[in-house]
């Protein structure tokens, strides 16, 4: 296992690498020069070269790129054009604030998919299966920023007593009950796009582990009807679950990109959002470096996590 | 599914995402200090101290430090926290701040300041006269400064004693006290600003000697400010200033957001409201909404180098002729927030013309007669609009349906901002550009650059003679009703008989308020001042 754990590790030098490659060149191919954006309001040529060379812009892209890259290696992503914060630093002070939300809506988004998933399938194709799937498949077509602003118009305008607060973020060091009563809102939109994958593959799998024969046999064995399902379905059923759930790292991210610009939220979503617009070259590579290595770790936790779900999966045994 | 394969798609995946995404997005104020009295406070009532006022701006800072600022929401924090030499009053009139009085020598050349000699940075270091000279020096001469061209003017700064500062110029500046207003003025201490080094932009604590202190700064989400006990300014009526013990400033990029923390209590002012959200507060009881002409414009610029159509200024009016302007401000986007305009000089500038208005009503007739005159076939060009933002695409279309009836065909192109910045100032853009100016106090800041042959911001390539010679000597004047005269006059050619660019709308100053918060007030340039705002109990 631990030899397993190595490898995977170490292959992911080479694909983060491609990663820092891609962007890099990518965010530079965008039309636009940087430079008139951090150069002041009447820039003059003199000034314009001052600031391309004081941002190393000046030099050739496989340069500049060995030379980011060289820092990188060491945990120094450079600094903000924008902000002269360290890209570093940013990263730190925001990931706690997009984590705490992704758990939130991981943890909204797989109750409701375990919950509805389970009704739908042992009522399969009944009006409860048609109406739960069909409101669900409603939800994950609703744009992230259209959700979040019709939440925070309801819940300001429409319910009484402004029990959710329309956007802001409360550390939950400062104030735990503000912190969580903040964060429903925003996790539900970003939960909600994940929701119907989730309850779908829940369903699935529930009707495929159904038709099992040892499903048989623990309904011959006289067990009642509750502990089949949750002893022996959903266990078995969740595998795949825990599958799905790792991959939608990814769309968590993409969803805390809208969700957090929609709340106000100072996360890594809404550095990136305002980082693109003004190429603010050091913070996107940071962010994206970032999301990849999250991503990329997620997975290897998903896979790792399967050995000890299933006893059949093993990762020694094809290198022994 | 998992493993490596799934981690290297995804995040390819995400490169692309990104990628993507980075394409696409690519005085006295009636009651400023010495001042004559509240404006929003009711009759007879005294202002009360203590409280907190939350504000909600729409979009975050990106830099504290005056010298590298390039952005004009940055300014929000900075009239909290730092002083400037001078202020202004929301009609225009320059007033005294950190400078007391200042004198200017006959030959225009020479400013004089006497500084005030009670105050102290927030870092308890005292601010003097050699305090002045090392910023003014600092934001003139550091590499990389966005001040340099504001204070180009200044030959050399002398601290003749601890409450003397002496400004010597190379050559007349008449606007040169409107530049010490703001950013270029404003004061912060040596010893906080040398010990934040690279950091300093974003944790400018204790820098200033304004009426809040910073502190607390999280970026994307809050400001804290608390009440500088021992700040100098004092109300007309002799009250000690600030009245607030806390002032918090938050970003709320989306409109409809920050409208509804608005409503709902968790902010208590903002000034930004959009155009159809307006007549909502309006009919809203427990808030205030004020609204004022503001020094910003919105204008066309127009391509004007050799070989391109609109090096042809006949055509550049041909269209100016064609739009509807009153439309486009009540019909667009802005639903009548603003106010028309037909030159950059706006109505809180003393040079501005009330009866200047060559454009009242279109023209469209006129338009296709001098397009004809011309002999060169259809008007057709690009207008380069900024892209992500619907109501910036609204306007376009419908300007373009404007000129269709006066058979000029208007194509829109959509493009990153700062691709449209680089292809204006490459002046290779097959038309127009649609972009703004937040504006200057003194209307040389919102003329001079923008038609003066070979300056920076003359994206349209214009050159005029006998505007540039009015312009020069609208900076030499010392007279303020000659520099007056010389700004009609170049305004009259570069608008109506040589036009240089096409102005349509003032930007509009606009505050709204919980009905508690008195003494507000709102201020052409847009920017909030927490020191004279009080809460009424």
């Amino acid at each position: 296992m631990t030899r397993y754990i190595l490898r995977r590790l170490l292959l992911m030098i080479p694909v983060a690498f491609l990663v820092t490659i891609g962007i890099f060149v990518i965010i530079r191919i965008a039309p636009g020069d940087p430079v008139l954006t951090y150069a002041g309001e009447n820039p003059d040529p003199v000034t314009i070269a001052a600031v391309r060379a004081d941002l190393g812009l000046d030099r050739p892209l496989p340069v500049q790129y060995a030379a980011w890259l060289s820092r990188a290696v060491q945990g120094d992503l450079g600094r903000s054009f924008q902000t002269h914060q360290r890209v570093t630093e940013a990263i730190i002070e925001r990931l706690p604030v997009t984590f705490e939300l992704g758990v939130a809506a991981i943890l909204i988004s797989v109750t409701l998919a375990l919950l509805i998933g389970t009704i739908s399938a042992i009522k399969r194709n009944s009006a409860v299966d048609l109406v739960t799937t069909s409101v669900t498949l409603a939800g994950v077509s609703f744009p992230n920023f259209y959700l979040g602003l019709l939440l925070i118009l309801l819940f300001a305008y429409v319910v009484p007593g402004h029990i959710f607060p329309p956007g802001g973020f409360t550390p939950f060091a400062t104030d735990p009950g503000d912190n969580l009563r903040r964060l429903v809102l925003p996790a539900i939109t970003v939960a909600t796009a994940s929701l119907a994958v989730n309850l779908r593959q829940v369903r699935s799998s529930l009707l495929d582990v159904f038709g099992q024969d040892y499903m048989r046999t623990a309904r011959a064995k006289g067990l009642h009807e509750r502990a089949v399902i949750v002893r022996h379905a959903l266990k078995n059923a969740l595998i795949p679950v825990v599958t799905i759930i790792g991959i939608q790292i990814g769309a968590i991210i993409e969803g805390a990109i809208i969700t957090e610009t929609i709340f106000f939220i100072p996360g890594i979503g809404r550095l990136a959002v305002q980082a693109i617009p003004s190429q603010d070259y050091p913070v996107v590579q940071g962010v994206v470096l970032v999301s990849a290595l999250s991503f990329m770790l997620s997975t290897l936790a998903v896979d790792v996590l399967y050995a000890f779900l299933d006893p059949r999966i093993s990762f020694g045994s094809a290198e022994a | 599914m998992g493993g490596f394969g799934m981690a290297r798609r995804s995040a390819w995946r995400f490169t692309a995402i990104f990628a993507v995404l980075a394409i696409l997005l690519s005085a006295c104020a009636s009651n400023t200090p010495g001042g004559t009295g509240a404006t929003s406070a009711p009759a007879g009532a005294k202002a009360a101290y203590g409280g907190s006022v939350t504000f909600a701006m729409n979009s975050d800072i990106t830099n504290m430090d005056p010298m590298l600022s390039g952005l004009f929401v940055d300014r929000h924090l900075m009239y909290a926290m730092y002083d400037s030499l001078v202020r202004v009053t929301p009609k225009g009139e320059i007033i005294p701040w950190l400078a007391t009085k200042w004198t200017v020598s006959p030959d225009g050349k020479t400013y004089t300041f006497t500084l005030r000699t009670d105050v102290k940075y927030h870092d308890g270091s005292a601010f003097d006269a050699a305090s002045a000279k090392w910023n003014l020096d600092r934001y003139r001469s550091t590499k990389g400064s966005a001040r340099v061209g504001e204070l180009a003017p200044i030959d050399t700064v002398t601290a003749v004693d601890a409450a003397t500062l002496k400004v010597d110029l190379k050559t007349p500046f008449a606007p040169f006290l409107s530049v010490l207003i703001d950013r270029s003025g404003m004061m912060l201490s040596q010893k906080t600003v040398e010990a934040g080094g690279a950091d300093f932009t974003r944790k400018a604590f204790n820098a200033g000697s304004g009426p809040f202190i910073l502190t607390e700064a999280v970026k994307d989400d809050h400001y804290t400010f608390k009440k500088n006990p021992s700040w100098w300014g004092t109300a007309a009526n002799g009250d000690k200033l600030p009245y607030l013990d806390q002032v918090i400033i938050k970003p709320i990029t989306d409109g409809d957001v920050r409208l509804t923390n608005v409503r709902t209590g968790q902010v208590q002012a903002t000034n930004a409201v959009t155009g159809k959200d307006v007549p909502t507060v309006k009919g809203d009881s427990t808030l205030v909404y004020q609204e004022i002409a503001g020094i910003g414009n919105n204008s066309l610029y127009p391509n004007e180098a050799a070989g391109f159509i609109f090096s042809d200024h006949r055509l550049v009016k041909a269209v100016s002729m064609a739009i509807d302007r009153n439309e486009l401000l009540n019909k667009g986007p802005a639903q009548g927030v603003g106010s028309v305009a037909f030159g950059p000089i706006a109505p809180s500038h003393f040079a501005f013309d009330p009866n200047f208005k060559p454009y009242a009503a279109p023209d469209i007739a006129g338009a296709k007669k001098l397009v004809a005159d011309v002999g060169k076939g259809p008007l057709k060009f690009e207008l380069l609009v900024s892209s992500g933002d619907a109501a910036t695409l609204q306007f376009a279309q419908l300007m373009q349906s404007q000129l269709a009836k006066a058979d000029i065909t208007m194509d829109i192109k959509t493009l990153l901002f700062n691709e449209i910045v680089l292809q204006q100032n490459d002046h290779k853009h097959l038309g127009m550009t649609l972009i703004g100016w937040s504006g200057r106090v003194d209307p040389d800041g919102n003329v001079y650059d923008f038609v003066y042959t070979g300056r920076p911001n003359n994206a349209a390539s214009y050159s005029n003679k006998s505007v540039d010679a009015l312009l020069d000597d609208s900076r030499t004047a010392t007279d303020q009703a000659k520099r007056k005269d010389d700004f009609q006059k170049a305004q009259q050619t570069f608008v109506v008989d040589d036009p240089a660019m096409i102005w349509y709308s003032y930007n509009a100053a606009q505050l709204l308020t919980a009905k508690n918060v008195q003494g507000f007030n709102v201020f052409p340039d847009q920017l909030p001042r927490f020191e004279t705002v009080w809460l009424q109990k």
